[in-house]
């Protein structure tokens, strides 16, 4: 396949192949990534010494009481989150959408005015939904203080931004005829909107803020690594302390939980195919979001919403800093970041490849069950917590980043790949086992070059949403520009955290572009 | 619409009530050891001042010591269990009085400690080893250690291999412990009660330094707080008398000989440490 004779590409192959060497190089070199570490008998001494106290897991009657308490705090804060989201995301789309203003109904271009304050909007959901949740819940716990309050705050703004652009989106695939026949006969805005778009888009909207849902589970289990209450508060004290028993439990919890919110997820998509399981959807939700406001009340009398004092908060980040020492802090900061993304994904690739195969059913149900279950297991737990784990096997620093990266994304990715596989027509293969070929080879050529371009498309998509966890991981000590964040939130040193961030933005922002391109080349 | 009112009218109604609830005293405290402990050391504090003032005293755990600062400065709490640095940052930011201190506090130190597989024996051995501070925010743990350092010509960020932020002094023990770092420095208050539990293994630690004095943690309450309340919550702690059995307990709890009354001035060489170290700006 190599062989330049016979491979009129095999210029390009081997520009390819000598490129990513060069950045495989760099990345090491930026990151310290040194897997050989992993075998070294003191980190293997240390590690054991900790993971042994794994079993049994601590199953005190105080601990699982706490543990049930706090998976309640988390149910409730990813809950009002999620309603505080829709509060923002819904109305940012009924203002935001393109096809229910004036101009969409005549052809006309949009008034100079509405163009600009529809910028405006959309710009606020950009940064809104830019700034990682991790982060915003940093912000809220250092602005509010006191309570579970900066969870809510940060999944409310954070997906607030997700929704209102999704949602208007979703607005805006509608057929626009209705809207247009209402308009002529002289509708508002807002009968259009109840007549002419909603009937058709509701199912999707709603669909939509399902998933929603279900990340905002996962993500409200961990603000608690920021100090905002819930599991991750515990699972956070744990992991300080060494405690390997309660760590051991926490993480059940913590699995258990992300798998109850996945079967919930699915529960409720298929209660969306009938009416009657549509309404007792949105009566289950009201029922639970009063219910969550009932459970968090409580935790919330205690010192909430000076608004003051958030309004003083906000004021202090301007004007952002921009002395000479902290481009130099950044901008190593930024490459390291940049640097654990591409080689946690790179080798989030290699395992994930050699997982897909079994996982696939490609060598027997057996193994194909173990893969599974080791996927799940591996994209169970989020980066973060992999972060925490890795920094007690490789230390503090960016390696430990790459290794939490490579853990989780080798989870998402190899049940993707596995998927593709599965859904590979198979007529070339078996054309190709027809002619005579092994098994091997059929695949290699039967298989293989129509799953590529895919498996490439999943990595790059992987690759743009690393790069923000990858500038998060410092929370826990594991490298990037994220530790610097943490430091200057800590000290107070708005005007540094406020560069810090929109640098955060900008990189995430670039690598999107820079993925968007590679994949259009590809496609 | 319905949901858009409840959770507002929840959000205004928390935040009405959240303040001067009258007679209660919220009360909270840097996190600078693990949860539990930190209860467990309230507990009987606690009940002592609600004895003393005949009101209720309600303690708020908080989990970041940067939320403590703003929770008291945006006069969410009445009084708080600060550290040095803390104080200035609050002081700073706010407008808040110190009112007593453990005699201990008036000449606090800080204790450098390594793991026994670290091959570190003294100060100048730590050159290109993995190093925790506690709290990015603790004076003990990680402002006056820095500054010292510093002084001695030894920048962390550059001398270390890598420097990290466990969180909070007992947790500093335990990532040298483990190995997770090969040395770090803590609150020597907290060092000797560890040690006195034996929950320090010195087969795994040991301490290879000490730094100077300097003063520390201190009892403040949010300036907006009536000044009669102020004045008896200040005479409650001065109060506590070692030689009375009661008293004696709630005072070992805190790890203190006595309480002695503090002021803002005690804490302007934390902020010049501050200032000079580059935490403060």
């Amino acid at each position: 396949m190599l062989n330049p004779v016979h491979d009129p590409l095999f210029a390009r192959r081997a520009w390819h192949g000598a490129g990513l060497a060069v950045l495989l190089a760099l990345c090491v070199a930026a990151t310290g990534f040194d897997p050989r570490l992993l075998a070294d008998p003191a980190t293997l001494a240390s590690l054991a010494g900790f993971t042994a106290q794994f079993w049994p897991p601590a199953l005190g009657g105080t601990l699982l009481a706490e543990v049930a308490g706090a998976t309640v705090t988390t149910l409730a804060c990813a809950t009002l989150g999620l309603a505080l989201a829709i509060l923002i995301g819904a109305p940012a789309a009924y203002f935001g959408c393109r096809t229910l203003g004036e101009a969409a109904l005549s052809d006309t271009r949009t008034p100079p005015v509405a163009a600009a304050a529809g910028a405006l909007l959309r710009g606020t959901l950009v940064a809104m939904r830019a700034v990682p949740e991790v982060v915003w819940a940093l912000l809220f716990v250092r602005a509010i203080g006191l309570g579970t309050l900066p969870a809510v705050l940060a999944l409310g703004v954070a997906y607030g931004g997700m929704l209102g652009k999704v949602y208007a989106e979703i607005l805006e695939s509608q057929p626009p005829e209705f809207s247009r026949a209402l308009g002529a006969a002289g509708a508002g805005r807002l009968v259009r909107l109840a007549y002419g778009v909603l009937p058709g888009a509701l199912p999707e909207l709603i669909s939509y803020t399902v998933y929603r849902f279900e990340c905002a589970i996962r993500a409200s289990a961990l603000m608690g690594l920021v100090g905002a209450g819930g599991l991750g508060l515990l699972l956070d004290n744990s992991l300080k302390m060494m405690n390997g028993a309660e760590t051991a439990t926490l993480l059940i919890a913590f699995l258990l939980l992300v798998a109850a919110a996945d079967a919930t997820s699915r529960l409720a998509r298929r209660a969306l195919a009938t009416p009657r399981g549509t309404a007792a959807l949105a009566l289950t939700f009201t029922t639970a979001v009063l219910a969550s406001l009932w459970q968090l009340d409580a935790l919330w009398q205690g010192g909430v919403a000076n608004l003051d004092a958030l309004a003083r908060f906000a004021a202090e980040f301007w004007p952002p800093d921009v002395s000479a020492p902290l481009w130099a802090t950044l901008a190593e900061a930024l490459w390291q970041t940049l640097a654990m993304s591409v080689l946690g994904t790179l080798l989030a690739v290699l395992v994930a490849v050699a997982l897909a195969l079994p996982a696939a059913g490609e060598l027997g149900v057996l193994l194909q069950l173990a893969a599974r279950a080791l996927l799940a297991l591996l994209r169970g737990i989020p980066d973060l917590v992999w972060a925490m784990l890795a920094v007690l096997a490789l230390g503090l620093g960016p390696a430990a980043g790459v290794l939490a990266l490579a853990l989780h994304t080798s989870g998402v990715l190899g049940r993707l790949f596995a998927e593709t596989l599965q859904n590979t027509p198979p007529e070339c293969r078996q054309a190709l086992a027809a002619a005579g070929a092994g098994r091997a080879t059929a695949f290699a050529y039967g298989v293989l070059p129509q799953v590529l371009p895919q498996w490439l498309a999943y990595t790059l998509y992987r690759w743009e949403n690393n790069i923000r966890s990858a500038s998060v991981l410092g929370i826990v000590g594991a490298g990037g520009v994220g530790g610097a964040l943490f430091f200057a939130l800590s000290l107070f040193q708005m005007p540094t955290a406020a560069t810090l961030i929109v640098a955060m933005v900008m990189l995430s922002w670039l690598a999107e572009m820079a993925s968007a391109r590679l994949r259009a080349q590809l496609g | 619409m319905m949901k858009a009112r409840i959770l507002l009218a929840g959000v205004f109604a928390s935040a009405a009530f959240a303040v001067h609830a009258d007679g209660v005293l919220r009360v909270t405290a840097i996190p600078d050891e693990s949860p539990t402990e930190l209860q467990r050391k309230f507990a009987p504090l606690g009940e002592y001042l609600s004895r003393e003032l005949g009101m209720k005293v309600e303690f708020v755990p908080v989990t970041d010591y940067a939320a403590v600062v703003s929770a008291l400065t945006a006069d969410q709490v009445d009084l708080a269990w600060l550290g040095g640095f803390t104080f200035v940052q609050a002081n700073t930011r706010g407008k808040v009085v110190p009112l007593v201190q453990r005699e201990e506090d008036t000449r606090f130190t800080s204790r450098y400690i390594a793991g026994t597989q670290s091959k570190i024996n003294k100060m100048a051995d730590l050159k290109g080893k993995t190093f925790a501070f506690g709290s990015v925010s603790s004076t003990s743990g990680h402002l006056m250690p820095r500054y010292f350092l510093q002084k001695q010509g030894i920048k962390p960020e550059t001398a270390f291999r890598q420097v990290g932020y466990s969180g909070a002094h007992d947790a500093t023990v335990a990532w040298v412990a483990s190995g997770k770092v090969d040395a770090g420095v803590l609150n020597a208050s907290v060092w000797d009660k560890l040690n006195e539990a034996g929950k320090i293994d010195p087969a795994k630690v040991k301490v290879i330094g000490s730094t100077p004095p300097f003063y520390d943690y201190n009892w403040t309450v949010r300036a907006s707080l009536q000044p009669a309340l102020q004045k008896r919550i200040r005479t409650a702690f001065l109060a506590l008398d070692p030689a009375r059995p009661e008293h004696k307990a709630i005072l070992e709890l805190q790890r203190a000989t006595r309480f002695v009354p503090t002021k803002a001035a005690n804490y302007a060489g934390i902020e010049s440490a501050a200032r000079e170290a580059g935490l403060l700006k």
